[in-house]
């Protein structure tokens, strides 16, 4: 089945023609490729540039699939979450395609995306998820597990009460002054850096069973760090950066382990999605849990299936469509905080 | 087209080229590259025909070092860290452009990235030429990033190829990442005016825990709502990264009977929640690059309605606050980080 999928669900304009799990194009556009991704961004700019870009994007997804719209499916958009007025221009676009064509639509929640995106072009199979499986999404806009009971069958077991991991990320490396958003740049430096010279807190340390992410107060911790050791040379920016990482991490491990150990269905495999699960450092970590538990750790094969994309929409709907779950072109709407 | 191997007498061929139109292809420390004079604008045209790609999309510089960055960008502190920490290196940094770049280089909100290749060959070829040339990969737009030669030259037409007119061949590059990009311009500081708020010392209290805080913003709830469907209730949220905007933005929804989790909305720009016939409308301004963005956000349209609202970093978009001091009430709350761990300093005030 072939489909083509939509997201603008934040700053870039995504499209991508998939078959079933493969990808056969997947078109980014960035605000401002050279931008800093969730950098500073300007919302009428934003809604301004989906509309410009999008016809362009699609035709390029569909050229380089070598495809036209006679040999597509259905048509699959992202409802949410995401920033308003950005995902309109997505959903118009969606059903204009889709009463033209006469093609079916398709609506995806971002999150189950991103949930989907490590059995992109095979990598894994959807036979090799074990049940209960366990969902890891983490990125600049969430940090959420859930409970994988098939695929389609979703239930949030802890998600974050303040900062989203990347966010916290990025607004650590922002103390140490250098730019935003900085979480690329934090997990080089922390590379570079000694964990032990400093030590954080780690949030709610003794308390995982209330089953939260929380970065507020690790946040505030390391502002006040910061200051503390200004001015600042290389050495302390290095070990500030792989003190707050580890942290970060260890918070975000620990819960998850916590989670799985007090479980009565424990778990057989981990779905990891999102911007952060690029890091190499929190993917050593992940897999370590996963032999901890038994369980295996799935993460997409690429970067361009870690950030923002389409073509992880395209795969969530192709499992939407198994199910018969399509979209009636006058309720399909923006959902801003959609869950899953 | 001509291909020369890196080596003798390349510094000179090259900067002829580019001081004539030229587009040439060349070597870094993460791929190759393809430049052009980014003061001459024959020649950034000539390059968005090479890369197909429609123009709208700024390209980053390369520059020899951070003086001739300055002639071109305005560094702001951070900007200067990050120059002096990382640069020569795989980094492209984002600062405010002075406009002396050809048209279709900065970004249409005028920003400017650059980078200083730790490219010796590179770095010589600019400061010979004595201005930036562009530093974009030297694929066509969406394919393979170029390691060698080879991968450029399989992905071009041949009209793409007739508009090369020099390669530095330096054989199959190392395999690293393209170079980060990092936006500074964030940190510039908000000149906006937060107009005449009178913070009284009666409208001062000490919180000592998340809990805490909670509770104050149920109190300065309590003080305001009785204005509830009469007008909309602003509450404009100052304080640094981790004062605890959003726990105070938790004790408002709770205080109106909302239990949805409330999480921090940087990265979404506004959430709202909803709990019966109270809403509230959560923002974060931290991200917005400009004081009027929040009219595409929609803020006009709350104040008409009459809704409660609450603003973090609220300091970044005063001005547009500001026109609606008439019709709605807006409640200023600052918040200091105080002398132990958990403490802060929470004052209030409105427009007098």
């Amino acid at each position: 089945m072939k489909i083509l999928a939509i997201d603008t669900s934040c700053d870039e304009t995504a499209t991508a023609v998939t078959e079933n799990t493969k990808i056969l194009s997947n078109t980014v556009w960035s605000q401002a490729s050279l931008h800093a991704k969730f950098g500073g961004v300007m919302p009428s700019l934003a809604q301004r540039m989906h509309e410009e870009h999008i016809d362009w994007v699609i035709n390029r997804a569909m050229t380089n699939a070598k495809c036209q719209m006679i040999n597509i499916d259905c048509i699959a958009v992202t409802v949410g979450p995401g920033l308003s007025i950005a995902l309109g221009v997505g959903i118009a676009k969606a059903k204009e395609l889709s009463k033209k064509y006469n093609k079916k639509l398709i609506a995806v929640n971002h999150l189950e995306g991103h949930i989907l995106s490590s059995l992109a072009n095979n990598k894994y199979s959807a036979g090799d998820i074990k049940y209960p499986a366990l969902g890891l999404v983490i990125s600049g806009g969430n940090t959420l597990l859930i409970k994988i009971n098939k695929i389609g069958e979703y239930q949030t077991l802890a998600q974050t009460t303040d900062d989203a991991l990347g966010e916290a990320l990025d607004k650590s490396t922002r103390m140490l002054g250098l730019g935003y958003p900085g979480g690329a740049i934090l997990e080089k430096l922390a590379r570079g850096g000694d964990k032990n010279v400093y030590s954080l807190p780690i949030p709610i340390s003794g308390q995982e069973s209330r089953k939260i992410f929380t970065y507020s107060g690790l946040k505030t911790a390391m502002n006040r760090l910061v200051e503390s050791e200004k001015p600042l040379t290389k050495e302390k920016i290095y070990n500030l950066a792989a003190s707050f990482q580890d942290t970060a991490f260890t918070h975000l491990t620990r819960v998850i382990s916590y989670v799985i150990r007090n479980s009565e269905y424990g778990a057989g495999s981990l779905l990891v999605g999102g911007g952060v699960s690029a890091n190499i450092e929190l993917r050593k970590r992940l897999r370590k849990l996963g032999k901890q538990f038994n369980m295996k750790v799935l993460f997409p094969y690429s970067k361009k299936l870690t950030g923002d994309n389409a073509a992880m929409i395209g795969i969530a709907a192709f499992f939407k469509a198994q199910r018969g779950e399509f979209a009636e072109i006058g309720k399909i709407d923006r959902d801003p905080r959609a869950k899953l | 087209m001509l291909t020369i191997k890196a080596g003798e007498n390349v510094i000179k061929k090259a900067v002829g080229v580019l001081k004539s139109g030229g587009l040439v292809i060349y070597p870094t420390e993460t791929l190759y590259g393809v430049g052009v004079d980014a003061t001459n604008p024959k020649a950034v045209k000539k390059l968005s025909e090479y890369k197909n790609r429609p123009l709208g999309k700024p390209y980053s510089i390369a520059v020899s070092d951070i003086k001739m960055a300055e002639e071109y960008a305005g560094l702001n502190e951070t900007a200067k860290n990050l120059y002096k920490e990382f640069l020569p290196g795989p980094l492209t940094i984002i600062s405010k452009g002075k406009h002396k770049v050809s048209p279709g280089i900065e970004s249409e909100d005028e920003t400017i990235g650059i980078r200083i290749p730790d490219y010796k060959l590179v770095t010589d070829i600019v400061k010979e030429l004595g201005r930036p040339i562009t530093s974009t990969s030297a694929n066509a737009s969406y394919k393979k990033p170029p390691y060698k030669i080879n991968d450029i030259l399989e992905n071009l037409s041949q009209k793409q190829k007739d508009l090369i007119d020099l390669i530095i061949d330096a054989g199959a590059l190392p395999k690293n990442d393209p170079s980060t990009v990092v936006d500074t311009t964030l940190d510039d500081p908000v000149t906006l005016r937060r107009g005449e708020i009178k913070f009284s010392e009666n409208n001062q209290v000490l919180s000592r825990s998340e809990e805490n805080t909670q509770n104050v913003a149920k109190e300065i709830w309590q003080k305001y709502e009785g204005h509830i469907g009469k007008r909309a209730i602003v509450f404009a949220l100052e304080g640094e990264m981790g004062a605890g905007k959003t726990q105070f933005t938790k004790g408002l929804a709770r205080a109106m009977g909302i239990m949805e989790l409330v999480t921090s909305p940087t990265f979404a720009l506004e959430n709202e929640y909803r709990e019966g016939k109270n809403e509230l409308f959560h923002f974060d301004a931290w991200r917005l690059e400009k004081s009027d963005e929040m009219v595409a956000l929609g803020f006009p349209d709350l104040i008409r309605n009459k809704s409660i609202v609450s603003i973090e970093w609220a300091e970044r978009v005063a001005d547009t606050i500001h026109e609606f001091d008439d019709e709605a009430i807006v409640i200023w709350i600052k918040i200091e980080l105080g002398k132990n761990e958990n403490e802060r300093l929470i004052s209030w005030g409105v427009k007098q």
